[in-house]
């Protein structure tokens, strides 16, 4: 239950924020050239914007798949080995979201004691930062239910139709 | 011996098969873990650049493209654009085949991703050409190769990327791929031309011109994206990255009000398709920023340049051991985790050789394409099987004899310069004033 209300919050939150900086931009565009002036703060609204999808999106990525690996030793060697490597792959994964997520903790907690703002906005830079601890902590958790789901069933999130342009086939789960 | 432990280090990881992001960001923790002093001020760096690698208006060009992209994939622009090019080009030898290339270098124009081109026109055009009797072989070939030409024509997602990896300038790059990206068009068909002719496929009946002109004004606002794109980028109207907004409106627009493809109800699904793919374009943008922090601190690209220099290679032998790696990497990586690692090592040696390093992005650009074309990781290749429902195999075997045209290709970009960089001395000779006070060029 809980998991399924988080799958949608990530999901609504990175469409929204996909479609709220592709606005900001055009809008501040239209602007620029209709009332001569456009926002000031677009840019950075926009890579805010951006940022945070990008955080959480990567947390998405591992549920979709998508986050693409080099896989020719997995694919040629046999059933031990091919284990071994597949849980390495995860842990590794595991390891360094949670890592970073950690750094990304102090980090906030040491911006939080400067007081900075953000240059146009004058938004608390903690607040912006916070990206990076929540979601390097949610892919963190995404890989960790990857590699559960993998002890269980033997089943592995691939994507391997997708590329780089969002071409769509929907999640498939291969054996 | 710090870059051969960093790359001991990177290769083992990446052989495990973890995603390649992760495997360049845990190289930084590992190398700093085990081999360098692990202090606080080093982890400090590592959180801020995590955060502040990204922070840059540039590097949101490929959001913003990859969305159009999705939108144009899906709105109804290629179903237009093949209809156009058959009215062109359908009455001649292998007539399917022969729109099938220019629709792809049409739709190469407004979308930056040659994958995403692939599954447009090879939706519709590979049935088509089964269906005309064409061999099933020759259809997955000649889309899958021409789909290459997304990345070459602009606007380009490589591109872009390179433009980020080595802060060159986007616009620049663009103009650079527009002759090469025709040039290579026309080959593709000219080689069409021939095998068809040899072979006597169907041909389609001559359109009228009436038809013609029908064609064209249906495709226009799909094609209005060119004008915009390029006239709005070189024109000094907005930046890249703001082009690629105004592209991803204007794709919205054209799939839900105008070509009507599209229901509102789709919509949400498409931006999670276009931000899912982003965020992992973006999450490797991240980890390869940390990665080259950590080759710079060690003085990594220095060093390289100094000891290549040494070797006293000219730039031509230079040049083919460029082809060569990047060649090599293309087996086994796809092509912005390539450019976002080499362009950078790259960069500094052919700089000091004289080559320019617009000229170097467009041959980046071509090798990112062969890799695009070759397993295991050929994402046109993906594609193509997954839409000719063939296996991997036998989709290699038929994209095979056009690899042969592409490599020869590639050996006249790397050395005839002046076929990527004379539009880029013409166009940016006399500096133009932007017309509207804005963006100016970039």
């Amino acid at each position: 239950m809980i998991n399924r209300i988080l799958d949608h919050l990530e999901e609504w939150l990175i469409l929204s924020f996909m479609a709220l900086a592709t606005l900001v931009t055009f809008v501040s565009v239209v602007m620029r050239y209709t009332l001569g002036t456009g926002f000031t703060w677009a840019t950075e609204l926009t890579i805010y914007l951006f940022i945070w999808m990008a955080k959480f999106g990567a947390a998405y990525g591992v549920r979709t798949g998508i986050h693409i690996g080099v896989d020719v030793l997995v694919n040629y060697s046999g059933p031990g080995l091919k284990k071994f490597l597949i849980n390495a792959a995860m842990w590794l994964g595991i390891v360094f979201t949670g890592m970073i997520a950690f750094f990304g903790a102090r980090w906030v907690i040491f911006i939080h004691g400067t007081g900075q703002t953000s240059p146009d906005l004058e938004w608390p830079m903690w607040i912006i930062y916070l990206a990076i601890p929540f979601g390097s902590g949610l892919m963190c958790y995404r890989f960790i239910q990857a590699l559960m789901l993998y002890h269980r069933s033997g089943q592995i999130h691939s994507h391997i139709k997708v590329d780089e342009t969002g071409w769509r086939e929907d999640e498939e789960v291969l054996k | 011996m710090t870059a051969a432990i960093i790359l001991t280090i990177l290769v083992l990881l990446l052989l495990t098969g973890t995603p390649i992001s992760i495997a360049l960001g845990m190289t930084v923790m590992a190398f700093m873990l085990g081999f360098s002093s692990f202090d606080m001020t080093t982890v400090n760096i590592i959180s801020q650049r995590l955060f502040t690698g990204l922070e840059s208006f540039s590097i949101m060009a490929v959001p913003f493209f990859v969305l159009a992209g999705t939108f144009l994939t899906d709105g109804g622009v290629a179903k237009r654009i093949i209809h156009f090019a058959t009215c062109l080009v359908g009455w001649m030898p292998g007539g399917l085949a022969m729109s099938a290339v220019l629709a792809c270098a049409f739709f190469a124009t407004i979308s930056g991703s040659s994958p995403a081109t692939v599954m447009a026109i090879g939706s519709i055009m590979l049935p088509a050409m089964v269906e005309a009797g064409y061999p099933k072989r020759f259809g997955v070939g000649v889309i899958a190769t021409s789909g290459s030409l997304g990345i070459l024509i602009p606007p380009s997602i490589v591109m872009i990327i390179y433009a980020v990896a080595t802060s060159e300038s986007a616009g620049k790059l663009f103009v650079a791929g527009i002759v090469p990206g025709a040039l290579l068009a026309a080959l593709l068909m000219l080689v069409t031309f021939v095998y068809a002719k040899k072979k006597n496929f169907p041909r389609s009946p001559r359109a009228g011109f009436r038809e013609i002109v029908h064609a064209f004004l249906d495709a226009f606002w799909g094609l209005l994206l060119v004008v915009i794109v390029m006239g709005g980028i070189y024109g000094g109207f907005f930046t890249p990255t703001e082009a690629g907004a105004v592209s991803a409106v204007w794709a919205f627009i054209c799939a839900v009000f105008l070509y009507r493809n599209l229901t509102w109800r789709e919509v949400p699904k498409v931006l999670l398709h276009a931000a899912n793919t982003s965020a992992m374009l973006l999450y490797i943008i991240t980890n390869a920023i940390l990665f080259s922090f950590l080759l710079t601190s060690e003085q990594i690209p220095q060093s390289l340049s100094n000891w290549v220099l040494a070797q006293h290679l000219q730039p031509w032998m230079f040049l083919v051991v460029v082809n060569i790696t990047l060649l090599a990497a293309g087996q086994f990586m796809e092509p912005s985790s390539i450019v976002l690692i080499l362009a950078p090592l790259f960069l500094p040696i052919a700089k000091t050789m004289g080559i320019d390093p617009i000229h170097l992005g467009v041959i980046m650009t071509i090798n990112m394409e062969i890799g695009m074309l070759h397993p295991p990781v050929g994402l046109n290749l993906f594609v193509a099987s997954h839409l000719a429902k063939m296996g991997l195999t036998e989709v290699s075997i038929a994209t095979a004899p056009w690899l042969v045209v592409m490599l020869a290709y590639l050996v006249l970009i790397t050395y005839v310069p002046d076929v990527s960089l004379w539009l880029v001395r013409l166009l940016y000779a006399t500096p133009v004033a932007p017309l509207v006070g804005g963006a100016g060029l970039d």
